[in-house]
């Protein structure tokens, strides 16, 4: 139960870095930490305590082995987690291009 | 010695040994996906670091000389052509799509498990040139803009 708890904190890290930093950076690297969160939970909902990795291994005996389905939709879901980190940067670069900073505070101007 | 751009030199000698090196693992983690924790995604994100460290090592305008994007992205559209092309070849030929169409093989063969390496092979091909070139792109982002104003 602690580890899901723990889990959660690293959620929270991720939501505390994305209300309270001003610079645009760290809300982007904050983002990051909330899908990992996210990933870690779902692989630790996987786990079961003694069972092997799903993938059969010449030598290997057949045995218990934790839930491969989580795992190969995390998969999904990091690649989609780098399409949107990537477009949030190409987002970024634009505004600092017009407004020469990354700090939300400075960045008012809506048009012109 | 020129130093115009990139690193110093001891992080480019060691680039240039190490880089082959990377590309390497990554296409054996390509073509032992089938039968090994790994795959196509996995390899080709190797290859695309690869290609990332020549260009953190040299700097960015070396590694539009050093390698052809134009290919590089021709490479990265005409894989998802052809990764639905094999997909189709198994309607037509296996009943289904993305169904086997080809002889099994022996079980931990690096020949084996059908259609599953031409997959892997055709994902690293996608995964390693994309996710170069979106951090090629962000790199030379405002030289691109000055480019368009003049």
């Amino acid at each position: 139960m602690v580890i899901y708890i723990l889990c959660f904190a690293l959620l929270l890290v991720g939501i505390y870095g994305v209300l309270t930093k001003r610079d645009l950076i760290k809300i982007i690297l904050s983002l990051g930490i909330m899908g990992y969160a996210v990933n870690l939970m779902f692989i630790l909902f996987a786990y079961r305590s003694g069972a092997t990795y799903a993938i059969l291994v010449k030598g290997k005996a057949v045995a218990e082995m934790v839930d491969p389905l989580p795992q190969a939709l995390i998969l999904t879901s990091i690649v989609i987690e780098l399409g949107t980190t990537a477009m949030l940067v190409a987002l970024a670069l634009r505004l600092f291009e017009k407004y020469k900073t990354f700090d939300i505070t400075k960045i008012r101007r809506l048009s012109g | 010695m020129r130093q115009s751009e990139g690193m110093t030199l001891i992080v480019k000698t060691v680039t240039r040994i190490s880089v082959w090196l990377i590309i390497l693992y990554g296409i054996y983690i390509i073509l032992h996906g089938h039968l090994s924790p790994g795959g196509g995604f996995a390899g080709g994100v190797i290859i695309a670091l690869a290609f990332l460290n020549v260009m953190l090592a040299y700097g960015r305008n070396f590694i539009t000389r050093w390698v052809n994007i134009g290919f590089l992205h021709d490479i990265e559209s005409s894989s998802a052509a052809i990764f639905l092309a094999i997909g189709i070849l198994g309607i037509s030929v296996g009943g289904g799509f993305l169904a086997n169409f080809i002889s099994h093989g022996k079980l931990f063969n690096l020949l084996s498990s059908g259609t599953i390496p031409l997959f892997n092979i055709v994902i690293g091909a996608k995964v390693s040139m994309g996710l170069f070139i979106v951090v090629w792109t962000l790199a030379i982002f405002h030289l691109l803009d000055k480019g368009e104003k003049k």
